[in-house]
């Protein structure tokens, strides 16, 4: 996509979604707007843009939509279907969140546990990985359970408009079909590159809150945005968008499971920095429900835990350096 | 050529020439060792060609994209053949030649420089000037007093001058306006350092080696067509480095940084803490290179750069603390009480890494730069 047309479908996207009533419009809303704008097609031909622009204006909006479950889905093989919710992995893990038991492989029978979007309340069909399992030749492989065999119950947590449900399978019948052995890395590396341009959108919001506060707050005869302690703060907080923002076009010039990784524990790094000096420049008001600040902060971090947190990813990343004594540069010029 | 091609072909040949390249001294070595290391380097690889690529035909160069000598400088820093502090001169003041001096000159000079037949130095810094370059004060005037002049007469003194000590020749800014003038009163001017006139005086840093030098300039005499740039205009001749410094060296900083964790990685215990700190300082540099690799793609794009680059020099700065704070904890004690060789390396190391905060603008102008410029926040008076 040429960056003309890359910047007009963002504008629009944009805009669309702030016409959709912004952060008090449901996921459904959303859906039916990134529905009617092609979502689906885009994320067909131009996965990378059509990834970037939905997610960054979502989390620049802090809009609800359940387009990941279509990301993970189409990472999958699988085609995404409004009807049809994905079972996430568990807060700050990455782990296939379904298995199959050895004794029950013959009745096709699966336990799972853990997170979906808001199209876990509306979908007839739940889609779920299932790990290899502890017999010999056992194969990771997707099964599709009914909604009604499954525990489905919304999180209200740190932020009730997130969408986020909790899944529960118990020994529930599934129709299964082997998958490729790389196929849940690859959609858990589309999911963090989705997660992460989500986490980028909110991290730009928050900042660019606490800047238009901080010259617009007037203390001590003068805009406190003239202080140098708070100038230092919104550098700190930009110097952590930017990068973020750098470690996606690298996570999309060399997709792989380690640039996506990398990108969702930068995504991390950034949203607690950007959160903790956005929060101290913006004070009172930011302490406050009266300012949109506090959405993005309890989104931004019921985010990190999807796909795995950054100290979590740090830690895998610096248990496979140990493991190979080899440190990757990864990306070159 | 290709830059990959670049790559993949220096490559085979920095293997292929491994054992001649590679330091002829035992670690740590002196600072003497470090510069006929380098030296002997930038011979061997202006002798076959590959330190002539991305530099321009008329000084010496072999032509192409300047990314491919971006590429060379990482490849040297990644396998430890030359200091990238050390070797970021070239990248800075070569390019500053061939913008603003007399053609030439640069012919004559730029491949001098390459090949490793001499050392050039940045008269940029004075005791006056810490992060305010514009008040420098080092003075330039007419010899004879009127204009033109065939000759400049230079009074004053500089400081921090990286290597002056081992220089040929010193890219020096000097005032040529009123004292209150700033950056509208300043000119460069290409000294040879054997001019009469001329006292280097090296200064031990915090990690004992002696690579800067106080520069004292008595009554030295430059002919004028030693001037770089337009008379007064010594301020986009110092400003003009800043592409270079802030991507090319920056690149090969970075290469330079990969190869330390790799190195740390290499000694470290396999436990989970150690893990923590490996991770967390991989993920750092990650971004960094992300970043920088953004920056040289936009330079070479025909950017402009600017402003932004400042936030490059905030990660380029954290990321080598955060790689010599992990070094600490990853191998403690190794840095306060070994007297090993690698003991040493590491100590001597990890005191330079602390100047990453300072040098090419303090961490405190770069948020300030960004937070005028880039974030619109105003002026801060």
């Amino acid at each position: 996509m040429m960056d003309a047309e890359r910047a007009l479908l963002a504008e629009t996207v944009r805009d669309a979604i702030a016409a959709a009533g912004g952060p008090a419009a449901g996921g459904a809303a959303l859906d039916a707007v990134l529905a009617e704008l092609g979502w689906r097609e885009m994320l067909d031909a131009e996965p990378r843009d059509a990834i970037d622009i939905v997610f960054t204006a979502l989390g620049n909006a802090n809009g609800t939509a359940t387009v990941l479950d279509d990301v993970v889905m189409s990472a999958l093989g699988a085609a995404p279907r409004p009807d049809v919710a994905v079972i996430l992995p568990r807060f700050g893990t990455w782990d296939p969140p379904g298995r199959i038991e050895a004794d029950r492989i013959d009745a096709s029978k699966i336990d799972a546990r853990g997170l979906a979007t808001g199209r876990a309340a509306t979908a007839g069909e739940l889609l779920v990985v299932c790990d290899a399992g502890a017999g010999p030749g056992a194969e990771p492989c997707i099964a599709s359970v009914a909604v009604s065999v499954a525990a489905i119950d919304a999180v209200r947590g740190i932020d009730p408009e997130a969408g986020f449900h909790r899944v529960r399978v118990e020994g529930a019948a599934a129709a299964i079909t082997p998958l490729d052995a790389r196929a849940w890395e690859s959609a858990v590396a589309a999911g963090r590159r989705a997660v992460a341009h989500q986490m980028a959108g909110a991290s730009r919001a928050m900042l660019t809150l606490a800047g238009a506060h901080a010259v617009e707050r007037v203390q001590f005869g003068r805009p406190i945005a003239r202080f140098q302690a708070v100038r230092h703060r919104l550098a700190e907080a930009l110097v952590a968008v930017e990068a973020l923002e750098a470690a996606l076009t690298a996570a999309g010039d060399e997709p792989n499971a380690v640039t996506a990784a990398l990108a969702k524990a930068v995504a991390g790094r950034t949203a607690r920095t950007v959160a903790a000096h956005c929060q101290q420049v913006l004070a009172g008001i930011g302490f406050t429900t009266e300012h949109p600040f506090h959405r993005f902060l309890k989104r931004a971090m019921a985010l990190e835990g999807i796909f795995g947190s950054a100290d979590e990813i740090a830690f895998h990343l610096g248990r496979g350096l140990l493991a190979s004594r080899t440190v990757p540069t990864l990306i070159e010029l | 050529m290709e830059i990959a091609d670049f790559r993949a072909g220096l490559a085979a040949w920095l293997d292929e020439h491994h054992d001649e390249l590679a330091p002829q001294y035992s670690p740590p070595g002196t600072l003497d060792d470090h510069i006929a290391q380098m030296q002997r380097v930038k011979s061997l690889l202006f002798d076959s060609g590959w330190m002539r690529y991305g530099w321009p035909e008329h000084v010496g160069g072999l032509g192409g994209s300047p990314m491919l000598r971006t590429e060379l400088g990482a490849a040297i820093a990644a396998r430890d053949l030359t200091d990238p502090g050390l070797y970021s001169l070239v990248e800075v003041l070569a390019p500053t030649l061939i913008d603003f001096a007399r053609p030439s000159l640069a012919a004559e000079v730029v491949p001098r420089l390459l090949s490793g037949a001499e050392m050039w130095c940045q008269g940029f810094s004075e005791p006056g000037t810490g992060s305010d370059l514009s008040s420098l004060s080092c003075r330039a005037v007419p010899d004879g007093g009127a204009e033109p002049a065939s000759g400049w007469v230079i009074n004053g003194q500089k400081v921090w001058t990286s290597l002056a000590q081992y220089s040929d020749r010193c890219v020096l800014l000097t005032r040529t306006g009123s004292a209150e003038s700033r950056h509208r009163g300043i000119t460069a001017f290409f000294v040879d350092m054997d001019t009469p006139g001329i006292t280097v005086a090296p200064i031990e840093m915090i990690n004992g080696v002696r690579e800067f030098a106080e520069v004292y300039f008595d009554d030295v005499v430059v002919p004028a067509d030693r001037m770089l740039g337009e008379l007064h205009g010594g301020w986009a001749v110092a400003m003009s480095i800043l592409p270079y410094e802030r991507s090319s060296c920056f690149w090969q900083r970075i290469a330079y940084l990969y190869r330390r964790l790799q190195l740390l990685v290499d000694v470290a215990s396999d436990d989970d803490r150690t893990a923590e700190v490996v991770g967390n300082a991989y993920v750092q540099l990650h971004a960094l290179r992300a970043r920088s690799r953004v920056t040289q793609h936009r330079l070479a794009a025909g950017a402009t750069l600017g402003a932004e680059t400042s936030i490059d020099k905030v990660l380029v700065a954290s990321a080598e603390h955060a790689v010599y704070d992990a070094v600490r904890r990853i191998l403690p004690g190794v840095v306060e009480m070994d007297d090993s060789a690698s003991g040493d390396v590491w100590r001597e190391e990890y005191l330079y890494s602390r100047a990453a905060t300072i040098y090419g603008g303090t961490a405190e102008i770069q948020r300030n730069i960004i937070a005028r410029r880039l974030l619109d926040l105003g002026s801060d008076e």
